[in-house]
């Protein structure tokens, strides 16, 4: 009852400030380019010019495979820089305001609070995701070859679970800092670190959240969920439970 | 009966205690100042109250009725900057903080709209909080405060950021308040709290200096106030009036000589009498009640 008073609100507030509309569309935006601009590259390149008389223009065209792994990639990075704008004001910013004062002097359970804002951003984020990968799918298809349905929707379920942890991760730090900024900040280099880490580290860290975009990669192209790829999921949502558990606990533990 | 009981209630930032040891009770019913000057730990106290913020020391007691429940279901509490969320309008944030204190959607709706009513929002309910100025705000806050019906109601310097009209508003509000709840408001303007409080505490420097009702603080510290007014006044008078013990203090103006006293009929009887064997040509004549001011100045001296 309580918690989806919340989320309505937060669902209200995003529509309001218009995230609603533009996370999809940049998200389609984020999808679509690099497929794009790999196929007209070598128009582009032409058009352009530049080049000696008589040079041959030869990039090979990608498997469909790989063209919708480009759109994975940009989500890895931009879209993630993305996510972690889009969420880090989302406690912080309630109390950096004061608004955190007026809400919290209800008898509001910390978890319904937590989770009610999780909970939204994650729909608002999947959902443009999802859209951002249709689109990516229709052109993928329109000019590299076809890619069944069911592939993507696979790569979305891998990747997703990257995505989550990543809100959740900027999440915690919302709740320890009260500067939005300061918190996009940090929650960035976390990122960066979980990726290092797991390149350091690759042949210990089989299951880091960091290799999923890995698995997505060895899916599509073998079609097959190995058993290391369910361990990293379930890795992976053990880290999300457990920054979202932290996160109710250090809100419950803060003066406000 | 006590509502709400604390007992050495201390908070420590840094090493350096704001608030010390404080000890009282709310009584039910009951419309409290806080009183003090700017700095007093009014603000500290009102959060710990509302639960923002964990006493270092002491404990605070609500009735046993409560006690395994959530508190804050409790109580109704204005910061002394309320900030909403600005994209709601007033009627859409008295709902979601309704519901928020586990009223069902009809329900704080309805109530949202009395409250609006009283407040004087009406008109500007479906306005967003964003374009409302100061004053509605304050308003709004008292409504949000009061949406859930409390039994006790804690107001952070409701009046202090508003112009006169506004703080006639919200003083009038407050009184009509006091039939239905406990009200405990800090202010540093001694006349609001003289004006709609039964008690008050007066805090300085984080301790609680005087706790009492206004008739037993100023029988307490009852200092009368002798006012008499000459056409001219007698050069003796001072030195006259300084000769007796029971006079505490002979402040010469103009044409007007006040004196304070801690016998106030006992002052009056002799003064009279010397009036008409000295024959002075008094105007005026009046016996004062030491008023809450010189209790506070008295008190925030000391």
């Amino acid at each position: 009852m309580q918690w989806s008073v919340i989320f309505k609100k937060e669902l209200l507030e995003n529509w309001r400030n218009f995230k609603w509309i533009w996370v999809p569309i940049v998200f389609i935006l984020f999808g679509i380019m690099d497929p794009i601009t790999t196929y007209y590259m070598p128009k582009i390149i032409d058009a352009v010019g530049g080049l000696p008389e008589g040079a041959q223009i030869n990039i090979p065209q990608p498997p469909p495979e790989q063209a919708l792994l480009m759109s994975i990639n940009e989500y890895s990075s931009l879209g993630v820089l993305m996510i972690v704008l889009i969420t880090m004001g989302i406690i912080s910013g309630e109390k950096k305001s004061g608004v955190a004062e007026l809400i919290l002097s209800r008898p509001v359970s910390f978890t319904n609070y937590i989770t009610a804002k999780w909970a939204s951003s994650i729909l608002l984020i999947l959902v443009s995701f999802i859209t951002g990968m249709m689109f990516s799918w229709y052109y993928v298809n329109l000019l590299f070859g076809d890619l069944s349905l069911s592939q993507v929707f696979g790569a979305i379920f891998i990747y997703g679970f990257w995505l989550i942890l990543v809100v959740s991760i900027t999440m915690l730090i919302s709740t320890l800092f009260k500067i939005p900024g300061l918190v996009g900040f940090i929650s960035v280099l976390i990122v960066i670190f979980i990726h290092m880490l797991t390149s350091i580290f690759r042949h210990i860290l089989t299951y880091s959240p960091a290799n999923l975009s890995s698995y997505v990669s060895a899916y599509l192209y073998t079609g097959e969920m190995t058993a290391d790829m369910w361990s990293t999921i379930f890795v992976t949502l053990i880290g999300i439970v457990l920054l979202l558990t932290s996160s109710i606990f250090i809100l419950r533990n803060r003066e406000i | 009966m006590a509502l709400l009981k604390v007992e050495q209630l201390t908070k420590s930032f840094e090493g350096k205690e704001v608030v010390k040891d404080l000890n009282f009770e709310l009584e039910t019913g009951k419309c409290v100042a806080l009183l003090g000057p700017n700095g007093a730990g009014k603000t500290t106290t009102l959060r710990m109250l509302a639960g923002f913020s964990r006493p270092s020391r002491g404990t605070i007691q609500f009735d046993e009725d409560t006690l395994s429940k959530d508190i804050r279901q409790y109580i109704g509490y204005l910061p002394q900057f309320p900030v909403f969320h600005n994209w709601m309008t007033g009627k859409e944030f008295l709902v979601y903080a309704g519901q928020l204190s586990h009223m069902s959607k009809k329900e704080a709706e309805e109530h949202a709209d009395r409250l609006l009513q009283r407040v004087g929002l009406s008109d500007a309910k479906k306005k967003r909080i964003g374009k409302y100025s100061g004053g509605m705000k304050q308003r709004l806050g008292i409504a949000q405060a009061m949406i859930h019906n409390p039994t006790l109601i804690m107001l952070d310097e409701p009046v202090s950021s508003l112009d006169p009209i506004g703080r006639r508003e919200v003083l009038n509000l407050l009184t009509e308040l006091k039939e239905e709840a406990t009200i405990l408001f800090s202010t540093h303007i001694l006349r609001d709290a003289e004006e709609i409080s039964d008690e008050i505490l007066l805090l300085k420097d984080g301790q609680l200096i005087e706790h009492g009702s206004l008739d037993e603080l100023s029988q307490l510290h009852h200092t009368a106030r002798l006012e008499l007014d000459f056409r001219s006044v007698p050069e003796d008078v001072r030195e006259v009036l300084s000769h007796f013990d029971f006079i505490e203090h002979v402040n010469v103006q103009k044409n007007t000589v006040i004196l304070m006293t801690a016998e106030g009929d006992r002052a009056r009887k002799t003064i009279l009498k010397l009036a008409a064997e000295k024959d002075w040509d008094l105007t005026r004549f009046e016996l004062v009640r030491s008023n809450l001011e010189d209790l506070f100045m008295k008190a925030v001296n000391r």
